[in-house]
């Protein structure tokens, strides 16, 4: 009777676990398709990979582009968590950021993200009280002005990496997520970059610096990661998304995955 | 010292106003209903400086009162006044620009005055980890209270044992103590008993041994002891002492339960006489439980010293030094009551309290004699004129009544500066004073000399009883105001409860005038319930009065500051919403520059803050209108008047209809003339969209909630009080409170599209 009665609630769990997977696997496919595609992104930029590898069936981390009048704008976002939680803040995102590009505004990249601060604590109802939630998106966003050879970046968190002539060089980001600030919001830092044909940028979650290896139990680190992008930046951006990825595979070996990772690469 | 800040706890209807600062300009306004709690807001602070209140003020859970007072003071101030105690405390004080001063009032209605602020709290730690001390201390002294009851209790049983042994080996028959009836007994009966004996001996020898330990230790720590009996003793006294202040301050409390409830000394159950008894029983009562309690404090403190093994001698000496060192240090109150004599004198302005009189004897303003009619007036009358009584010993009366002459012209002069209403179409009054001397007919002051004083216009000479109550509250008030500017050393608030409620509009304007005028000398806070007395471009200066529950008169009252008028109900903010309602009436239009009309006041002030922010120096002038719908109409003004002008407008549904209707009926004329109309661009739909979000939030708002939508959106949607956040913010950025680095480059790229915009029309 009793070994009866396990069966069937196995039975059911199992059941239970096949329709959550399911429901999972579902939602990584919207989540996805909110996404630009490769052939999208093919259109508007010179050359770019995406290496996107989510922790779980959804993820926290995600990618955006968006062309309007002339104006290219690129993004890679990483919100607070992983799994559902981060993929639900992800989504808010690229909806946020839909929603301010539509509208007619000036395309300066710090303001596109004061404003989806704005729209992140109005949607979260962060006031800078103590006991509220203080979920957050970090997140790189490049401006691109062809007719002016300019590259605007703001950047939550996140950084920008250029290489222009085999030259490496990031620009840092402000010290503050989109979302409440610890102390106060500030105006995100608007960074001209004079760009020309060929150049390369990366934008990058935190996911693959923070790796731990199955060989050394240490994380990847940034120091690693960028002699990494300086080591491939060269390459075409095929060949360099399967050195990220294989790099990643082979760094993490059996250890699992600490979190979502996305590393993005374009050239103009 | 100079008032910045007021905190009014148990006052009436007074619960607790929670720190309000007062206008850093001098001037402060409370406006509100009637029963609001504006004149207890006043009079409350005039007790701060005098110290005494009567039951009449206590709320119905008898409460005590207490008023908090934040003072700025120079830098150097404290470093003067202080004697120095330690490093840190000194460091503190002369770092400090600011003091806060407490007077609270205990049971009896006494009051106190205590230090606050940064100061209280470096003291209270000291004190508490003083106590904490001393608790510490107090626990060993309880230790050994029970290890000395211990001993006590062990020593007497102790001499019970040792005197039943005592008496057993008397009485054995080992010693022969008792009856032989056997010449000789057996050597087996004699061994026990020698046996019995021995043992009784060494039972004794060691109940002795330890009888004789306990009295070592007694005796050892005679001088402990004698100092714990005498802890004892005082701790004794003290729980005596509070017993009997508890008893007192109960039958106080009833006695004012009684007051309150009832009113009226007729209801008394206790003759005067009494009173004063039970008064004075707790005065003295308090003064014996502060006395008892550092007196118990050094007796903790002289036990410790023993308990830790040092010496009578010793321990008297480090008595002696901890004392001088406690000496050194300042308490809440010493520091209080020190300081507080620095702070400004608080006066209630009583209306008509210094109606000049019609006549008055040079000989009691001499003399000082106060009891005389108008005395006060005279005097404030002479202050201002800046006369003392060696001035009337001029011996030519020739060279006299001319100085005279010249004096009334200019004192005449200056008080038409401020009083600017006329009798009539064109007369002003003058105010006159002369010289005298009583006739034979007066008796004993024939030949004495008098000062006769006389409000005159062109048509009239009458005594000032004979004016208007009007021109008479005014030059009372003048008289008061500009005489307490010239008088005091100290500084002075002045209160004053609804001045100039039997004046004309214009006159009332004149009051203000006056305040503008002494605010360097003397702080100003009043009440008021007319528009005419608010100053529409400081509403910094205003603080909004009303009941926490606006429908229930018994409710507490609130204090709403500037930042938070917007919270006030509609009729606290009556005084505000008429002169808004009416903005053109303050503003005039400009015939040397070119008139920008925009829609509404809150506009008007977002211009110009905007200018100033900017830095903006062309020749323009904004006017507000009351609405778009007016727009037309100033407009048809301006152009039949030959000025120069343009009507700036946003892009929002209402000005877009005015610039519509500008086109079709105003601008109709010369081609060219609706360049005049300038129509903001689409992302502007009123002013406050010329800041960005952020600095919309963080210099206007001060909030941090995340916002979706432009910055009239959200005005509007919230229905936030758009005339006073933009009134704020105008006056912050006069104060210099935001600057135009405090703008993101959002804002500063908006303000200088507006610049843009504006140049046209240099």
């Amino acid at each position: 009777m009793n070994k009866d009665r396990g069966d069937f609630e196995s039975v059911l769990f199992t059941q239970a676990m096949d329709e959550h997977l399911s429901s999972l696997r579902y939602a990584s496919m919207i989540q996805r398709a909110l996404m630009p595609d490769t052939s999208f992104l093919s259109g508007i930029l010179k050359d770019h990979f995406i290496f996107y590898s989510p922790k779980d069936y959804v993820s926290g981390d995600f990618y955006y582009a968006y062309q309007n009048a002339g104006y290219t704008i690129i993004a890679a976002g990483d919100c607070t968590g992983h799994g559902v939680p981060g993929a639900l803040l992800s989504i808010l995102g690229i909806s946020f950021l839909n929603e301010i590009l539509q509208v007619r505004v000036v395309p300066r990249a710090n303001r596109i993200l004061n404003r989806m601060r704005e729209k992140v604590m109005g949607a979260l109802d962060q006031r800078g009280q103590e006991y509220e939630q203080k979920d957050s998106i970090d997140i790189a966003l490049c401006v691109y002005e062809p007719f002016r050879s300019v590259i605007q970046y703001a950047g939550a968190n996140r950084p920008l990496v250029m290489v222009s002539d085999g030259a490496l060089k990031e620009i840092k980001p402000d010290k503050m997520p989109i979302g409440v600030a610890p102390l106060e919001e500030v105006s995100f830092t608007n960074h001209r970059i004079d760009v020309k044909e060929g150049d390369r940028f990366y934008m990058f979650s935190d996911g693959f610096p923070d790796q731990f290896g199955e060989e050394t139990n240490k994380k990847f680190k940034i120091k690693n990661f960028r002699k990494l992008i300086s080591y491939v930046s060269g390459w075409s951006m095929d060949k360099q998304k399967a050195h990220f990825e294989n790099t990643f595979i082979e760094w993490k070996g059996s250890s699992s995955q600490v979190d979502d990772v996305l590393v993005m690469g374009f050239e103009i | 010292m100079k008032l910045k800040a007021f905190r009014i706890e148990n006052f009436r209807s007074v619960a607790d106003t929670g720190m309000q600062n007062i206008s850093p300009d001098n001037i402060t306004c409370l406006i509100g209903q009637n029963e609001s709690g504006k004149t207890s807001i006043l009079e409350s602070l005039k007790v701060f400086s005098s110290g005494i209140i009567s039951e009449d003020v206590l709320r119905s859970d008898l409460s005590l009162p207490r008023v908090t007072c934040r003072f700025e003071v120079a830098e150097g101030f404290l470093d003067d006044r202080l004697r120095n105690v330690n490093d840190s405390f000194d460091k503190l004080a002369g770092s400090l620009n600011e003091i806060t001063l407490v007077r609270s009032w205990k049971a009896d209605l006494k009051s106190q005055m205590e230090i606050g602020g940064e100061l209280r709290d470096y003291i209270n730690d000291l004190d508490s980890k003083r106590k904490k001390d001393l608790g510490e201390t107090e626990k060993k002294i309880r230790d050994f209270c029970s290890l000395l009851n211990e001993k006590r209790i062990g020593k007497e049983t102790l001499s019970a044992s040792l005197k039943e042994i005592s008496t057993k080996i008397d009485s054995h028959p080992a010693r022969g103590g008792t009856l032989n009836i056997f010449k000789k007994k057996g050597s087996v009966v004699k061994d026990k008993e020698d046996n019995t004996l021995e043992e009784l001996k060494k039972a004794y020898n060691s109940l002795k041994e330890q009888s004789e330990k306990i009295n070592s230790f007694l005796n050892s720590n005679d001088v402990l002891i004698g100092a714990i009996e005498e802890w004892s003793e005082t701790i004794d006294m003290l729980d005596q002492t509070e017993t009997k202040l508890e008893e007192i301050s109960g039958r106080l409390e009833e006695r004012h339960q009684t007051m309150t409830l009832l009113s009226g000394p007729s209801i008394d159950d206790l003759s005067r006489g009494e009173w004063e008894k039970v008064l004075n029983e707790f005065s003295v009562a308090v003064s014996r439980k502060e006395e008892l309690g550092s007196e118990k404090d050094l007796k903790t403190l002289y036990c410790g010293y023993i308990l830790e093994g040092v010496d009578e001698e010793s321990a008297r000496q480090k008595l002696d030094s901890a004392g001088e060192k406690r000496q050194l240090e300042y308490t809440t109150r010493e520091l209080g009551e020190l300081l507080s004599k620095d702070c400004p004198h608080f006066e209630i302005f009583e209306d008509f309290g210094s109606l000049l009189p019609n006549r008055i004897d040079l000989e009691d303003i001499i003399a000082d004699n106060r009891s005389v009619e108008g005395y006060k007036a005279a005097r404030n009358f002479l202050t201002i004129a800046e006369l003392d009584y060696t001035f009337f010993q001029q011996p030519s009366s020739r060279i006299l009544k001319q100085k005279i002459e010249n004096l009334n012209s200019k004192l005449t002069l200056d008080f038409q500066d401020f009083w600017q209403q006329y009798v009539g179409k064109h007369n002003k009054i003058r105010i006159n004073f002369e010289l005298d001397h009583y006739s034979t007919t007066h008796g004993d002051k024939a030949g004495k000399p008098y000062l006769e004083f006389w409000v005159k216009d062109e048509g009239e000479r009458l005594y000032p009883k004979q004016r208007s109550r009007g021109v008479r509250w005014f030059l009372s008030f003048y008289l008061e105001l500009m005489a307490a500017s010239k008088n005091e050393k100290k500084h002075l608030v002045l209160l004053v409860d609804e001045p100039g409620v039997s004046l004309h509009a214009r006159a009332q304007e004149d009051v203000l005038k006056v305040f503008e005028d002494i605010k360097e000398n003397i702080q100003v806070i009043y009440t008021t319930h007319s528009p005419h007395l608010v100053d529409i471009n400081k509403l910094h200066r205003v603080l909004a009065v009303q009941r926490d529950d606006v429908e229930n008169h018994r409710s507490t009252t609130v204090i709403l500051d500037a930042a938070r008028l917007g919270d006030a109900s509609p009729d606290t903010l009556s005084p505000l919403q008429s002169i808004m309602g009416n903005p053109v009436g303050n503003q005039e239009f400009s015939v040397d520059k070119y008139n920008i009309i925009v829609n509404n006041v809150g506009t008007f002030y977002m211009m110009n803050a905007a200018m100033k922010l900017t830095g903006y120096k062309g020749k323009i002038h904004f006017i507000p209108s009351t609405d778009s719908s007016s727009i037309p109409l100033m407009c048809n003004i301006l152009m039949g008047w030959g000025m120069k002008f343009a009507v700036l407008l946003f892009y929002n549904d209402d000005e877009l209809e005015a610039a519509r209707k500008l086109r079709d009926i105003v601008f109709t004329d010369k081609p060219g003339d609706e360049e005049n109309i300038v129509v903001m661009p689409e992302e502007f739909k009123n002013a406050e969209d010329l800041l960005s979000t952020l600095d919309f939030k963080n210099l206007i708002l001060k909030s941090r909630e995340g916002i979706t939508i432009s910055n009239s959106e959200y005005v509007s949607i919230n229905d936030l009080p758009r005339n006073f956040l933009l009134s704020k913010f105008l006056s912050d950025v006069k104060l210099k409170e935001v600057r135009r680095e405090d703008l993101d480059e959002e804002s500063k790229e908006n303000l200088m599209l507006l610049v843009n915009i504006l140049q046209k029309f240099n």
